[in-house]
């Protein structure tokens, strides 16, 4: 598999392989919005008691994805905005009620397959899963082209798959099978790093029986694993139906909601950066209080919380109390505090960079403490052809920008700025401190809007035209007689 | 420096803020903030931090490229250099802060460079009036009248050079001797000779003579001496390798040794702030062509070599065709643009008025530019269409 741009930086605090088991807080706080979901439907009363696994708020505009309760408590709607708070937590055995009844008639209709999709849903596991162009929940009853199972997470810093189904790698090809059995001839990629460690040749020597399962080997270099990136490789086209993504995580809730029809509501989470003490992978449930965390694990002095990576990652913010559904990582960076007398002309021992451009270029690889600075001051676009040069889409984000500050929206369409994956690697190089992967979220959804727009008005146009000459034709019809 | 923070962050800045008496320069005041103080802005969005590499910086690593033949300068030529450098930087700076003033926007470091190359590719007698006037008319016309860095369609040392260069034709192909031994002229100050020296030295030297006597004449004929560069060793006097190699050659302030050119420029591509594919192309297609014109007829062409280190064409490739802005900004095109200033200036040395191109090729290449990204931006967006 031939790839385009990538690029690593090594960032100080790396989470260990450990895995630690947070303490269990006093109360959970559940947001009820998060990157792709919106819990607007809410099933449960002030003051109701509720068990582990029971539905909380469904999405409506996400086939009806639950949130549920990760633990036994008493629900509190009003006491924080945009959470269901649980006080008087107390962990009962995860007795879920799965009811088979409830499975909807589409579901039922699709036999076998139909019924473990609708478990799958019910019991969170489909929570896990992702359309690899997209990045939305796809249709749980769709058929997808292909399947792509990512066991890597490679922006710093997100739980990784080795640390979670080290232990259990046969659940992990359980889920597999799982997979399989819901499909019906659709292959199924697993992304694995190339590297030759113990770890990995099990994992190789177990996947070899399963014919259906196609290995793929991706060097360990950022957005080597990005489901769009992998999926464009494959050759796999968006037109041809939607291709489902998911990471080892979601494996594992598969085989959990499968095998022992259970909800998988603790999750892995890796804890790192440079503003973490003791960075490693702890257990923790949605809702979990975020101060916790940071009492926990933030350095002293000012830190930044990220939700995900350094990358991609969204910053926690002051209104945010409880940990999302979705997360996958937390990454600490202290947040910029000190400037630098004369920063420009220093020699750089201890500053990385893509450029050669400071002295630790002779120093080889070292892990770097970032913090939040931009590192310069906005400039105009000086065409060094940085951006280009790591984009893994293979656009040119330079050419983008240019049109995008015109206002040139259809060249920019043109230019394919949809193909753009959100890497954020074009504005972490930029010399010119320019916010592309900002500009270019923002481009896509404008130019998106502008389509269904411009499709739903000649669509309206049409319409017209054909009641018009349905029209004529009876008016023609009734002249004849 | 805590206190100098200090000072800068509660006296000085509330003069510049919004109601202060010296608001109108803002603009200077942040520059000299954020040169003597990094920058406090912090990311808000992902990537949550930034590469270590800032314009700043980047600019600065030219400067460092440039430092070798400017030292060379300062040894062949003496310390005439440094007021024309100074001059260089005051006017053309006056005029760069004036529009940020004006147009209320960051003062854009890429004069930085400007500033310094623009005095390097002068001969070393100019009058500084001249180096003002020349560096004013780049940087306006050059950068400014098309809305500033990176968006300039020309390199503005080249357009001040090309100004000086049309404007007084006699005062800039006024060559001197360059100095010798351990020192050279490192602790001299070589003036402008009168004309009639000059030619004398020149002749001395066996050199091209330089017409000073009517310079209009000279404009047509065959023996004015011009370009980016001292053509001198371009006439067809017999200059070895080796002296041009070491810069043993009476020209531009800058272009003297290949030795310290290479140098500094290999250094700007290996920190990948120029572009090898630029320089690669130009000097590859500038080899092919005087090589191909010297089997042709080794009388009348001089040989690659010589033809390589002669005049500005490494200072060119390295330092002023590879500018990002004014070039092209896809890989691509750098290799059709390099091609093309390589061989154009070799044709116009060798087969127009002009016995240097260099200059005339950079600037026929900036043009070009656009239409060789245009090319490329066509086929990409065709591959890109059935892509996802």
């Amino acid at each position: 598999m031939k790839f385009r741009g990538g690029y690593n930086i090594t960032l100080q605090g790396r989470p260990s392989k450990k895995v630690k088991i947070l303490p269990e807080p006093e109360a959970l706080y559940l947001p009820l919005e998060s990157k792709r979901f919106d819990f607007t439907s809410i099933y449960v009363e002030e003051g109701q008691k509720v068990d582990t696994g029971d539905v909380l708020a469904v999405d409506p505009g996400n086939y009806d994805v639950p949130l549920l309760s990760p633990r036994a408590g008493t629900v509190r709607l009003s006491s924080t905005e945009g959470h269901i708070v649980l006080e008087d937590i107390s962990t009962v055995d995860d007795v879920p009620d799965y009811d088979k009844d409830s499975i909807p008639h589409i579901a039922r209709q699709m036999g076998a397959s139909g019924e473990m999709r609708h478990k799958l849903l019910a019991l969170g596991a489909w929570q896990f899963f992702r359309d690899a162009y997209t990045n939305e929940l796809p249709d749980p009853m769709g058929t997808p082209q292909a399947v792509i199972v990512s066991t890597l997470s490679l922006d710093p810093f997100t739980a990784r798959g080795d640390v979670q189904f080290k232990n259990r790698l046969l659940q992990f090809t359980r889920g597999l099978e799982y997979l399989q059995s819901m499909l019906e001839y659709q292959p199924i990629y697993l992304v694995i790093p190339k590297s030759r460690t113990k770890f990995h040749d099990k994992v190789k020597d177990q996947i070899r029986g399963y014919a259906w399962v196609k290995l793929i080997e991706v060097p360990l270099e950022y957005t080597r694993t990005n489901f769009n990136i992998l999926a464009r490789n494959l050759g796999l086209k968006r037109a041809d139906g939607p291709i489902w993504g998911v990471k080892a995580g979601g494996v594992l809730a598969v085989d959990r909601a499968l095998t022992h029809t259970k909800t998988s509501l603790v999750r892995i989470v890796s804890i790192g950066g440079p503003g973490v003490k003791t960075p490693e992978h702890v257990k923790v449930m949605a809702g979990y209080p975020i101060a916790r965390i940071r009492e926990q694990y933030a350095r002293e002095g000012q830190m930044r919380l990220i939700n995900g990576g350094f990358f991609t990652g969204r910053m926690l913010g002051e209104d945010e109390i409880g940990l999302g559904v979705e997360i996958a990582g937390i990454t600490i960076i202290p947040e910029h505090t000190e400037r630098e007398f004369l920063g420009w002309l220093r020699p750089g021992f201890d500053r990385s960079s893509y450029s050669n451009a400071f002295l630790s270029t002779l120093r080889g690889k070292f892990a770097e403490k970032f913090t939040t600075t931009l590192r310069g001051e906005p400039r105009a676009c000086v065409s060094c052809n940085f951006c280009e040069e790591v984009c893994p889409a293979g656009i040119m984000p330079h050419l983008i920008h240019k049109y995008l500050y015109s206002d040139m929206i259809e060249e920019a369409d043109a230019a394919r700025v949809d193909l753009c994956v959100e890497c954020g690697l074009c504005s972490f190089v930029c010399p010119s401190k320019i916010e592309l992967r900002e500009e270019f979220i923002g481009a896509k959804v404008f130019i998106e809007e502008e389509k269904a727009e411009a499709e739903a008005q000649r669509i309206k146009q049409e319409e017209a035209v054909q009641k018009e000459q349905e029209r004529r034709k009876e008016s023609s019809e009734e002249n004849l007689y | 420096m805590k206190f100098l923070l200090n000072i800068f962050e509660k006296k000085i800045k509330p003069n510049f803020e919004e109601g202060g008496k010296l608001k109108v320069l803002k603009p200077l005041y942040e520059a000299i903030e954020n040169f003597a103080f990094s920058p406090a802005a912090r990311t808000i969005q992902a990537p949550h931090g930034r590469d270590a590499l800032d314009v700043k910086r980047y600019m600065t690593m030219v400067i460092i490229g440039l430092l070798p033949c400017t030292i060379a300068a300062f040894y062949f030529y003496g310390l005439r250099l440094l007021p024309m450098i100074i001059v260089s930087y005051a006017a053309g700076g006056a005029v760069e802060v004036l529009f940020a003033c004006i147009r209320k926007e960051e003062i854009q470091e890429g004069f930085l460079v400007t500033g310094l190359i623009f005095p390097l590719v002068l001969p070393p007698t100019l009058p500084l009036w001249m180096v003002a006037v020349g560096v004013m008319f780049g940087v306006f016309v050059g950068k400014e009248l098309f809305g500033g860095t990176g968006r300039n369609v020309f390199n503005p040392a080249i357009v001040g050079r090309v100004f000086l260069a049309l404007a007084y034709p006699t005062a800039m192909t006024t060559w001197v001797a360059t100095g010798k031994g351990l020192f050279g002229n490192m602790f001299k100050y070589v003036n402008a000779p009168p004309a009639a020296q000059a030619v004398e030295a020149a002749k001395k030297l066996g050199e091209v003579a330089t017409e000073t006597a009517n310079a209009s004449q000279a404009w047509y004929s065959d023996i004015i001496v011009d370009g980016v560069t001292s053509a001198t060793p371009l006439g067809g006097a017999d200059v070895s390798a080796v002296d041009m190699f070491f810069g043993n050659v009476s020209g531009s302030l800058g272009e003297s040794s290949a030795l310290m050119i290479i140098a500094g420029g290999v250094f700007l591509l290996m920190t990948r702030v120029s572009n090898w594919r630029t320089v690669v192309s130009i000097l590859g297609s500038a080899a092919v062509m005087s090589f191909a014109l010297n089997k042709s007829n080794p009388d009348e062409y001089m040989p690659a070599l010589n033809s390589l280190l002669a005049g500005g064409l490494l200072f060119g490739a390295f330092f002023m065709a590879t500018d990002p802005v004014s070039g092209p900004i896809t890989n691509a095109g750098k290799y059709g643009y390099g091609i093309l200033i390589g061989s154009l200036a070799i044709l116009i040395r060798n087969f127009s008025a002009f016995p240097e191109g260099v200059m005339f090729a950079i600037l026929l290449g900036n043009i070009v530019a656009p239409i060789l990204d245009e090319i490329v931006f066509s086929i990409r967006f065709r591959r890109l269409r059935n892509e996802g």
